[in-house]
């Protein structure tokens, strides 16, 4: 029994500091803020960026969501179980609804040529170039059948770290079909790696 | 956990898995207990794991990533727009227009701004004698005095005593020199006309809209952000620039003879009160009792038994602009007696 203790000691602290820092903030507490913004802001540009590749509209956006996030403080829930997804849901509301009012965007864009690109990590010694190219190549083509939205699920999954439920609850899908869009990529990625370790003892 | 038959998962099944996943992702300790024990108990899975591993890690995007100064930059731009007291913040975004094509609108407001600025030019270089509403004036306060100035943009700046005062407004920028003491209130225009407060030293503080205080006295700069943000230039000696920025509630205090400077974060109000007519005095030392009675009276103080400077007080006390009036304050606050010899202050226990 004595094992346990370490771990719920972990889970306790983990929990009730994110809690005292949103107290701390609903409260008025600018270090507090500061250290939200701190905590969140490389997540949020990313999510940006790959979410329409407009640095300038992310940084807007971004600083209108913390602008709102402080002057609504006090109205806004006091138990917030995953900050990252609260921020990088309502960054995704403002990223939509800007997009939509600006013209020089026809909607059919948003479908299809947004980026949330995938690409094979590099660390393996053992795979030569020659090789990881053809990796590429093979996960690209597969890729490519995935829907934008499609990968913007695998991205909030693999990337983000959101829960499956947390998913579907941003995207308006089940969490069946997060599932197995996921055990679609999840394919795909195996196919590719392991047709290239069959290259590899050829 | 969920309590799932783990034993009969391919490498695939694995890689699919929440809990696996969230594991590779985000490990803690309960996690990793968890999985080091499972595979310690079923060795026979070991491969499977091993190239789940790999699958969930194979899953990347490419990487964007902002700079320190530009997260600065999006921060202090998170408090300008709240600036709600100071509606002309962005007037560009303000201006309606509805109808246009963001991009085009740009174009020929740039191409506008380019025939301008040329026209300007032209005319100005035909006609030196007139400078363009070009506006230069001086003003200092004496020993003792405390004056507030109104600036053509509707700035305010107070000036502390024994201050100098340059004011020069041309074209696109509105400077300062300032050897003293000076708060200043400084109006954001329409047309983001910068505000650059310059010291005779190698810092200069540039702004738009803001209010703060810079203090030149002594062998150090300070610069107190009461609101806003501000960002500062400070040249070494081979004229190197480096910039910094200061957000709401923050000092940088910079040396002179060493051109060192920290920033740290201080109760701007302590700084300002001066400007209303009160000294607030948190901890305040009988050395920085000295400096005031130099700074504001060009009185000296000597001090003979240095362990009294250290001794400080707090509270605070209303600032009279009479030498003989602050000193019996000072004198009562640190329960000390002052002898006056013409300028010369001494102290006694």
């Amino acid at each position: 029994m004595k094992e346990l203790q370490p771990k719920q000691i972990n889970l306790l602290t983990v929990s009730s500091s994110l809690g005292d820092l949103w107290e701390q903030f609903q409260s008025g507490d600018r270090d507090a803020f500061s250290k939200i913004y701190r905590n969140h802001i490389d997540y949020l540009y990313h999510f940006g960026m790959h979410f329409c590749l407009d640095s300038e509209r992310v940084k807007d956006c971004i600083q209108d969501l913390f602008k709102d996030l402080w002057l609504d403080r006090e109205h806004l829930t006091q138990t917030v179980q995953n900050l990252r997804y609260y921020l990088i849901s309502s960054l995704r509301r403002r990223l939509l609804r800007s997009l939509q009012k600006d013209r020089r965007h026809p909607s059919d864009l948003l479908s299809d040529s947004f980026d949330f690109q995938l690409i094979l990590s590099h660390e393996s010694a053992l795979i030569n170039d020659e090789i990881y190219n053809e990796k590429k190549l093979l996960l690209q083509q597969g890729i490519a059948s995935l829907t934008r939205r499609e990968r913007e699920v695998i991205y909030l999954r693999f990337y983000q770290d959101l829960s499956y439920s947390e998913i579907a609850a941003l995207m308006a899908m089940k969490v069946d079909s997060i599932y197995n869009l996921v055990s679609k990529a999840i394919s795909l990625l195996r196919t590719s790696i392991v047709l290239s370790f069959f290259f590899l003892f050829l | 956990m969920d309590k799932k038959n783990y034993e009969f998962y391919t490498a695939s099944d694995f890689a699919k898995d929440e809990d696996f996943q969230q594991w590779i992702l985000c490990p803690d300790l309960k996690k990793t207990s968890f999985w080091e024990k499972w595979m310690h108990q079923h060795p026979e899975n070991q491969a499977a794991i091993t190239e789940a591993i790999s699958l969930v890690h194979s899953v990347q995007f490419r990487s964007y990533n902002l700079t320190n100064s530009e997260k600065d930059r999006i921060w202090d731009n998170i408090w300008d727009k709240m600036n709600s007291d100071e509606p002309e913040v962005n007037p560009v975004f303000i201006a309606p227009v509805r109808g246009w094509k963001w991009k085009n609108w740009w174009k020929y407001a740039a191409a506008v701004i380019v025939g301008f600025v040329a026209v300007f030019s032209i005319w100005k270089s035909a006609d030196k004698t007139t400078p363009s509403k070009s506006i230069t004036f001086s003003d200092h306060t004496d020993q003792g005095e405390m004056k507030k100035l109104l600036l053509p943009d509707s700035s305010q700046i107070t000036l502390n005593a024994n201050t100098e005062f340059v004011f020069s407004q041309s074209g696109n920028v509105r400077e300062v020199w300032m050897k003293g003491e000076g708060y200043f209130h400084v109006k954001h225009t329409k047309d983001n006309k910068e505000f650059i407060v310059h010291t005779y030293d190698n810092l200069s503080v540039k702004v738009l809209g803001t209010r703060f205080n810079v203090n030149t006295f002594g062998d150090k700069i300070s610069v107190v952000l009461e609101h806003g943000s501000i960002q500062l230039s400070i040249s070494d000696s081979t004229n190197h620039e480096t910039q910094l920025y200061l957000k709401a509630g923050e000092m940088l205090t910079y040396n002179k003879a060493t051109g060192d400077y920290t920033k740290r974060k201080v109760e701007a109000e302590r700084f300002v009160s001066w400007t209303s007519g009160r000294l607030i005095l948190d901890h305040y030392t009988l050395n920085d009792a000295r400096a005031f009675m130099q700074n504001v009276f060009g009185k000296e103080m000597i001090i003979q038994d240095s362990t009294l400077l250290k001794s400080s007080i707090s509270g605070s006390m209303p600032i009279i602009y009479k030498s003989d009036t602050m000193l019996l304050q000072f004198g009562k606050a640190f329960q000390l007696h002052f002898q006056k010899h013409g300028d010369e202050i001494w102290i006694e226990k």
